[in-house]
């Protein structure tokens, strides 16, 4: 008995709660109050979008109905919402065809209900981040790159200082040419590339670009068209860029042949013209001497050294010879004198031959054919005279051998070994000694007294100077 | 004895139940909180964040910190803990001395946080 009690008092209960539970919930309610009243079919059309952050923290709602209702009748709609046990509406106001409300809370589910004066409130089920429409792209930019033949598409949108729909957007962009069909790209960017190969050239297009929720999270719809934007394309792009690269490439090869050239004259000119106008080379003195003097005619060797006239025969003069040329050469009172050049008359009497059979002067020898001096020619007559004087009385005669080397001299003098008043030694290319002079003199004696010769050697020469 | 009964059992159900009883939506929903957070309630709060930087200690200065109530994230009670937060922000709401913007920008958020976990303020329904 008890248990039969307890369990019919707990069946009780439970039936309580259900049906406390079911009203409270109104799922079976159309009307929304709870009651069950002539629950009615929720078919009515209606299309709603909604726009999330329409004003500020606002979102809106709008909806239409598909099929006009009768003149006749009122229709309200209603954006309810279920807060605990009650049931809060909001009644759109009714602006021309559409019906329109401001809300703040996108979170909680809604319910749309229309009511009329002949029906009661139908209600049906609303996710407002389901039928979210996009507010409208604007500002198209064009911008054309002549390097890659591209045409950058640049636009904006609200709702990229929103919080809610930022980067949450896919964006559609249609483009043509002059009345020619549609061609659409999409992108989540707000910035798209059109290929110039791709459009013709020198031709007007139409772009213009629309926005729709990503679909992550917000669901909805293509907003309406931006305006529209128009551009033209470049003018043979191909042709301007065939005809520069042509030109560059005549040009560059214009520039290897030119730097072939100038390495060739380079090469070729180098050691003649470039080399010594750069480095000018400098003047060796020797060779400037050689240009500068005169050059004997036989290659006479210039050297003042008395060691490099070491190669030099010198002949020893047969007397006999010597004489016969010499009185060839006295036979003339005057010729002889006149006929020397002036330069060897002049300071002194070069061509004294005072009969001096004396031999005991100096013997000086001349192997240089080349212009005396005439005061060095005086100083030997000088010398040669006060030698005369002192010694004997002797004729002395002295000749000037001439360049060509043909002694005059007596035999067994030898010219080389004439004593050349030296100071610095040289041995000149004979060297003269007393030996020699004393072998000369002796030889000298044997022959006639005419047949003095002095023979003034280079290194004399270069003593005396 | 039928309806003695009855109401014998009812006051007994009642004792019997749960004394702290959630007032929050039951079940394994965090999915669908993460969603709502990531996508909406987190943009607000960044908005509530940068408006109460404008109104720093201007309501604590000259303030003993002892007296101020400090809500902990308790584990295994995010959801308690976040309730009571947004039920105790939305007492902001009747303050004068807060400016209107950042009392409507956290009665948003309270309500949306209160939303998401499908919460019900205690305080709210009794004074209701």
């Amino acid at each position: 008995m008890l248990r039969m009690t307890q369990t019919s008092t707990v069946l009780s209960i439970f039936i309580l709660f259900l049906h406390t539970t079911f009203g409270e919930s109104g799922c079976t309610s159309a009307d929304g109050d709870g009651t069950f009243g002539d629950d009615e079919p929720d078919n009515f059309d209606i299309n709603c979008f909604s726009q999330l952050e329409f004003k500020d923290s606002y979102s809106s709602l709008t909806c239409n109905f598909t099929e006009l209702p009768p003149h006749n009748t009122n229709y309200t709609l209603a954006l309810c919402t279920k807060e605990d046990s009650n049931y809060v509406c909001f009644n759109m106001e009714k602006q021309e065809d559409v019906y329109f409300l401001q809300f703040t809370d996108i979170l909680s589910n809604k319910d749309i209900c229309m009511s009329s004066e002949m029906k009661r409130m139908v209600c049906r089920s609303l996710v407002v981040t389901d039928i979210v429409k996009p507010e409208v792209p604007f500002d198209i930019n064009i911008t054309y790159q002549k390097e890659a033949n591209e045409y950058l598409i640049h636009y904006s949108t609200p709702h990229s200082w929103k919080k809610y729909l930022k980067d949450k957007l896919i964006h559609q962009i249609a483009y043509r040419q002059e009345e020619s069909t549609w061609k659409t790209i999409k992108s989540p960017y707000l910035q798209v590339k059109l290929l110039g190969k791709n459009l013709k050239n020198d031709a007007s297009y139409e772009v213009k670009v629309r926005s729709q929720p990503n679909g992550d999270y917000f669901k909805g719809m293509w907003s309406e068209w931006s305006t529209s934007k128009s551009f033209r394309t470049a003018k043979e792009q191909h042709s301007t860029e065939s005809y520069s690269s042509v030109v560059v490439v005549i040009l560059s090869i214009l520039g290897f042949m030119l730097s072939i050239v100038m390495i060739f004259l380079v090469v070729t000119f180098w050691e003649n013209r470039i080399k010594p106008a750069v480095w000018p080379n400098l003047p060796d003195h020797k060779k400037t001497l050689e240009q500068l003097c005169k050059k004997p005619k036989n290659n006479f060797d210039i050297s003042f050294n008395a060691e490099s006239f070491g190669y030099v025969h010198i002949h020893k003069v047969d007397g006999i010879r010597a004489k016969a040329e010499l009185e060839n050469f006295l036979q003339p009172s005057t010729a002889p004198e006149t006929n020397l050049p002036e330069k060897f008359r002049s300071g002194s009497d070069l061509k004294m031959i005072p009969p001096m059979t004396d031999k005991s002067n100096l013997n000086l020898s001349v192997t240089y054919g080349g212009i005396w001096p005439a005061e060095a020619l005086h100083r030997l007559l000088g010398t040669s005279q006060s030698a005369v004087t002192e010694q004997n009385d002797g004729s002395s005669t002295y000749e000037v051998c001439h360049s060509n080397g043909v002694p005059l001299c007596d035999d067994g003098f030898n010219p080389s070994s004439a004593p050349p008043p030296d100071p610095s030694g040289q041995p000149g290319p004979e060297p003269l000694n007393g030996d020699t002079v004393s072998q000369v003199l002796p030889t000298s004696e044997t022959r006639s007294p005419n047949n003095e010769e002095d023979y003034v050697t280079m290194s004399s020469f270069y003593e005396i100077q | 004895a039928f309806f003695r009964s009855i109401f014998w059992v009812l006051p007994l159900l009642l004792v019997l139940s749960p004394v702290n009883s959630s007032s929050c939506a039951m079940g394994n929903k965090t999915t669908e909180i993460r969603v709502k957070y990531e996508n909406i309630l987190s943009h607000d709060i960044d908005e509530l964040v940068n408006m109460s930087a404008e109104y720093r200690d201007r309501c604590c200065k000259n303030r003993k910190h002892e007296n101020s109530k400090v809500f902990f994230c308790n584990d295994t009670q995010e959801v308690e803990s976040l309730q009571s937060m947004a039920c105790n922000m939305l007492r902001f709401f009747h303050k004068q001395k807060i400016s209107r913007d950042f009392r409507w920008k956290a009665a948003l958020v309270s309500c949306g946080t209160l939303q998401v976990l499908q919460c019900k303020c205690e305080r709210l329904r009794k004074e209701k």
